[in-house]
Order: structure tokens, then sequence, then C-alpha cells
């Protein structure tokens, strides 16, 4: 009885549950884009994500990049590369925990035309 | 495949620990409610093996709990291995869900270890159970909403899956037992109901996050989850086959019964270590429907 009236409420509200930890984000420059030139580097989410690694790689070495948001928690992360990025493919990867306790991470790409 | 996170080294290191953690903590809670089930059932030599056996999976679930600090850490790193003895990187973990995770875990999985002494020793270990059950609804995807049924479910579906895969052992030690036809069919009367509330808990908590039945098909959770239940059924059949046909068969005591019956726990056995290996690595590498 107590079970069958556990499913029927686990039934219910089923459409309630939320997302448990951050969806996909927009990141400037967006994913796959071909740019002309970058001045920041950023990622959205829509739940709080501790950033704890970034890197940015061009086709062949590492660049220089400046954080400008902390370890924290954040639902925007912004950072700066120290030097012009030359024309050429770039990526981006980062790590870090979402607000759950997974371990999350992730990438984009861009272009940087003359 | 939507919703699937790449799996490098430590990541599969993360899910055998995750597994190795899962099976430590039921057979702790499941030794200590078989102690308590078949306290006037069993022989003194069973019941002994039971709390025996909970002890150690006590003792290794607290060393896989503080293993699996280091690997979290190391992984949020981006450092490598380097990471696991990171401060800083404990630290976040600490912080996160799985630091009130772990403090449940290591309360209960220490609470268990008094399961040796008579008495007041086996009601530390009974709470300790219980809080080793809560603890898994303080991480992960058990925190969305609603949040109080996701924690009552899992709760629910650890308990029922400890009391089965704690059994297994000391059924198979009671088969040699002059009692042990008794406790092997009072254990199919148990488990016939563990058994119903660990299906409807477990397709309760699938539902609330899939979303949908389409969902199972075309992501990764999906597909894992599917796998997962397709080694449930084969566990369900054997273990339907040792109560309609096996135990019966040694009450009558036909030859080769007991044999038999020990053969299909041990093959029982093996399927839960499947179970826990798939279960660890929809929770790891795979996000829920709902969430994607």
């Amino acid at each position: 009885m107590i079970k069958q009236f556990l499913l029927c409420l686990a039934v219910a509200i089923a459409p309630m549950v939320a997302a448990a930890h951050s969806k996909s984000e927009a990141t400037t420059p967006a994913d796959g884009a071909t740019v002309t030139e970058v001045s920041e580097l950023s990622m959205r989410f829509d739940d709080p994500m501790r950033i704890i690694s970034v890197t940015l790689t061009a086709t062949d070495d590492d660049i220089e990049i400046e954080r400008e948001t902390g370890m924290e928690p954040t639902t925007e992360f912004r950072a700066v590369p120290l030097e012009e990025l030359a024309p050429g493919s770039y990526r981006f990867d980062w790590r870090g925990m979402a607000s759950d306790g997974h371990p999350m991470q992730g990438s984009f790409s861009f272009t940087v035309a003359e | 495949m939507t919703g699937l996170a790449p799996i490098d080294g430590l990541a599969a290191l993360a899910i055998v620990a995750k597994a190795v953690g899962y099976g430590a903590a039921l057979l702790a809670m499941g030794g200590v409610l078989f102690s308590f089930v078949f306290a006037k059932r069993a022989e003194a030599s069973v019941l002994r093996l039971a709390r025996q056996l909970a002890v150690g999976a006590a003792l290794v679930g607290l060393a896989v709990l503080a293993g699996r600090f280091g690997i979290r850490a190391a992984r949020i790193s981006g450092m490598g291995f380097e990471g696991a003895t990171d401060p800083m990187m404990l630290g976040f973990v600490w912080e996160s869900p799985l630091g009130t995770a772990a403090i449940w875990r290591g309360f209960g999985e220490l609470a268990i270890l008094t399961v040796v002494v008579p008495r007041i020793g086996q009601w530390i270990a009974l709470v300790g159970s219980l809080a080793v059950a809560i603890s898994f609804a303080q991480v992960g995807h058990a925190l969305g909403d609603p949040r109080l049924v996701l924690a009552v479910l899992i709760v629910l579906h650890l308990l029922t899956a400890a009391l089965w895969v704690g059994a297994l052992l000391p059924l198979r030690r009671a088969a040699l037992t002059p009692s042990g036809v008794d406790v092997l069919h009072h254990f199919g009367n148990v488990a016939a109901f563990g058994v119903a509330a660990l299906i409807l808990a477990g397709t309760a908590l699938a539902w609330l996050l899939s979303g949908s039945l389409t969902a199972l098909f075309g992501t990764a959770y999906g597909v894992g989850l599917l796998l997962k239940v397709a080694i449930v059924a084969v566990l369900l059949g054997f273990a339907a086959f040792n109560k309609v046909r096996l135990v019966p068969a040694m009450r009558a005591e036909k030859p080769g019964a007991t044999h038999a019956l020990r053969r299909s726990i041990s093959v029982e056995m093996l399927a839960v270590v499947l179970i826990l290996l798939a279960t660890a690595t929809i929770t790891s590498v795979t996000t829920p429907p709902v969430s994607l």
C-alpha cells in the first residue's frame, strides 16, 4: 500500500523533476565560429559550475590566458588571452565540478581569421 | 549517443572504485540485516559469517571512500594523479555533496563495525545501515526535485538490494547446515516482498530520472539502464528457479540439489558484480535524460 502510494506520488510529480547540474553552455567565441579577434573567452552555465582548470591550445602549443573568474562556483566564466591570437585554429578545454559534485569537463573550438 | 561523458583512465578508475564502494555498502548493510531477520532461524555459524561479512565489507567501504576522494580530486583538477593529494582540490570535493555523503557513509560503516558486539551493538549497526542507505540520497541526481521522494525511493531501493546481496554468502553457507532448508525457504518468502519493493523503487527512480520511455532508447543513460535491467532479469530468473525448484528439491532431499543451489547462488553473485559495475558506469559518466 505504502509502495503503491509512493509510486503514484512519484509518477504524479515526475514533470517537476529539475536538472541536477548545468546544461551545455553558451560560449564566446561560439563553438565552431570564425572570428577576426578574440578579446575575451567566456562560458555561461545555467547552474553554478566550479571551473578548476582551463587551457587554450593553438595547433601546436598552449596559449597563456588569464582568468578573470576565480575558482568559486559561477554561472559565467571569463578569461582573457595574454597575447593577441594569431590566425589559426584554437581549442579551449575546461574541467570542473557541478554543484551536485559531479566532475565535469568540456571544450569549444574556434578559428581566428585575418 | 547523447549524455555520455568522455571516459579516460581516471574516469574508469572512478567507476571501478564506485562499484567496489557499492558492493561494500550493500554487503555491510545486508550482513547486518541478515543477522536481524534470521537471528532465530539460522545456525550460529551462519549468523557469524553474516556479521563477519558486514565488518569486512564496512572496512573495505571506509578504505574505498577515502580512495574515491582522491580520485574525484584528481578528476576535477585536470592535473592527473597529482591532483589526488592537492589540498585545494580535496577541499572542493569535501565541500561538495560527496563530502556530506561521506559523513553519512563513514559514520554508518563505522557503526556497522559494532555488529560483533552482542545486543546493543546490533542495534547500533542497524542504525548504521540506515545511515549508509541515506548517504546515497546525498549525492548526484538524488538531489534533484522532488528531493524527499527521490530520497525515500533510493533508501528503500538500497535497503532491499542490501538484504538480497548481503544474504547470498550466508545462504550459500546455510545450505550446508541442518536448518538450511528452513532458512532458504524463509528467505524466499522475505525476498519475494523485498524484490517487489526493490523493483518498484527502482522503476519509480528510473521514471523520475528519465522522464519518458523514449528517452531510454536514445540516451547513454537509457541504454545503460536497460543493460542493468537485463542483468537484473537474469538474476531474478535464477532467484525464482532457486525458490520454486531447488529449495523444494533440497527439502525432498533429492541428490545434488544442495550442490546445484550453491552453484546457482554463485552465479547470482556474479550477476550482482555486473549489476554494480553497470550502475557505477551509469551514475558516473551518463546524464539522466531529465537533466539533458
